[in-house]
């Protein structure tokens, strides 16, 4: 049986790699069907929010590879409830529709269940 | 135990150092390390383009020493590398560029080579950040 | 089920800290190094806080040492070797890169 592997990505959409070889590394696991999961916590909460540009700092857009998910077989997608409140974000309105918000207490249940964790 | 060591900062971040002591650690207490994945920042660990002054602590050179003694998997991500300048001779020459940074005993691989050492290790442990 | 987290910021003007207490489970243990042995500068807030919380708490001796850091009784000062136990004693290891 595989080991699971659960992805934390905390950093912006626009603040360096950070974000997006996060998400390779999700790709990544999905593309060799893995049981892998992603969890938006802290400032990661930001590359969920909606009506982004990317094209006006000349970067990639991050959240088509983001709505891609699904399609590599990585729908274990959350999002850190109190991260997005405390950053005014409405878990409801984010741009990842399939991503659960989550208290404090189910993300460290959700730590707990996956066999391997990259906090990133 | 068999770890998985990965690394995602440069080599003049003291994280880099304590993924070094802590590998020569497990080594030491007997343990195997499946495979060391440098990612993001952690590839220029793998630069043989690194000069270190002379009183100062030359940690891609203890690396290449650690890994060559224990014939160790020592596995660069290629699309950090090339995104970073950290080129092995093959990709120089495919993208026609002058800097050949990394050669033998490190490889330039894909993710799959973290996700492969995940699946095989009993323990992932990443260093990187500060 | 056990995860041993690990920071290595300083805990001002950073949110990793607040983040790995908030999530931290009870079984689980927290080491410090780098930078994040500034968590235990008397006096300040992140000490307090730990103070407060009693996790099974670790700190990198090189690290404490290198800031003159004095480490509280209520935790423990490790070296290599028993940073490589520690993270065998537990399920899993979540550095907060």
């Amino acid at each position: 049986m595989a080991k699971s592997l659960l992805i934390i990505t905390r950093q912006s959409p626009w603040s360096g790699p950070g974000a997006r070889e996060a998400l390779d590394i999700v790709l990544a696991g999905g593309a060799f069907d893995l049981p892998i999961g992603l969890l938006f916590l802290d400032d990661g909460v930001f590359q969920l929010a909606a009506k982004q540009d990317a094209r006006a700092l000349q970067q990639k857009d991050l959240s088509a590879n983001l709505q891609a998910l699904p399609m590599f077989g990585v729908e274990e997608l959350f999002v850190c409830a109190d991260s997005a409140a405390q950053r005014g974000l409405d878990p409801s309105g984010l741009s990842l529709e399939e991503a659960r918000a989550l208290t404090a207490t189910e993300i460290t249940a959700l730590i707990d269940r996956y066999d391997q964790v990259i906090t990133l | 135990m068999k770890f998985a060591i990965a690394l995602f900062s440069a080599a003049h971040a003291p994280s880099s150092r304590r993924a070094l002591l802590f590998a020569q650690a497990a080594v030491a207490g007997g343990h195997e390390i499946v495979r060391l994945f440098f990612y993001q920042d952690g590839v220029y660990n793998a630069s043989d383009s690194v000069v270190t002054p002379q009183d100062e602590l030359d940690l891609p050179k203890q690396w290449r020493a650690f890994v060559s003694e224990h014939q160790l998997d020592g596995v660069v991500c290629i699309a950090a590398a090339l995104r970073r300048g950290v080129l092995n001779e093959e990709e120089a020459g495919r993208y026609q560029r002058q800097a050949v940074a990394v050669s033998a005993p490190w490889e330039l691989s894909g993710l799959g080579q973290l996700h492969d050492a995940v699946q095989d290790a009993d323990r992932l442990i990443c260093f990187g950040g500060a | 089920m056990s995860t041993l987290h690990v920071l290595s910021h300083s805990p001002f003007g950073d949110d990793r800290l607040t983040s790995c207490l908030r999530l931290i489970g009870t079984d689980d243990a927290l080491l410090l190094s780098g930078d994040a042995v500034y968590a235990l500068q008397p006096g300040s807030a992140p000490f307090n806080a730990l103070d407060a919380r009693r996790l099974n708490l670790f700190v990198l001796d090189e690290d404490a040492r290198a800031r003159a850091i004095i480490v509280p009784d209520w935790a423990k000062t490790i070296d290599y070797p028993a940073f490589v136990e520690l993270s065998i004693n537990h399920d899993k290891v979540n550095s907060w890169l």
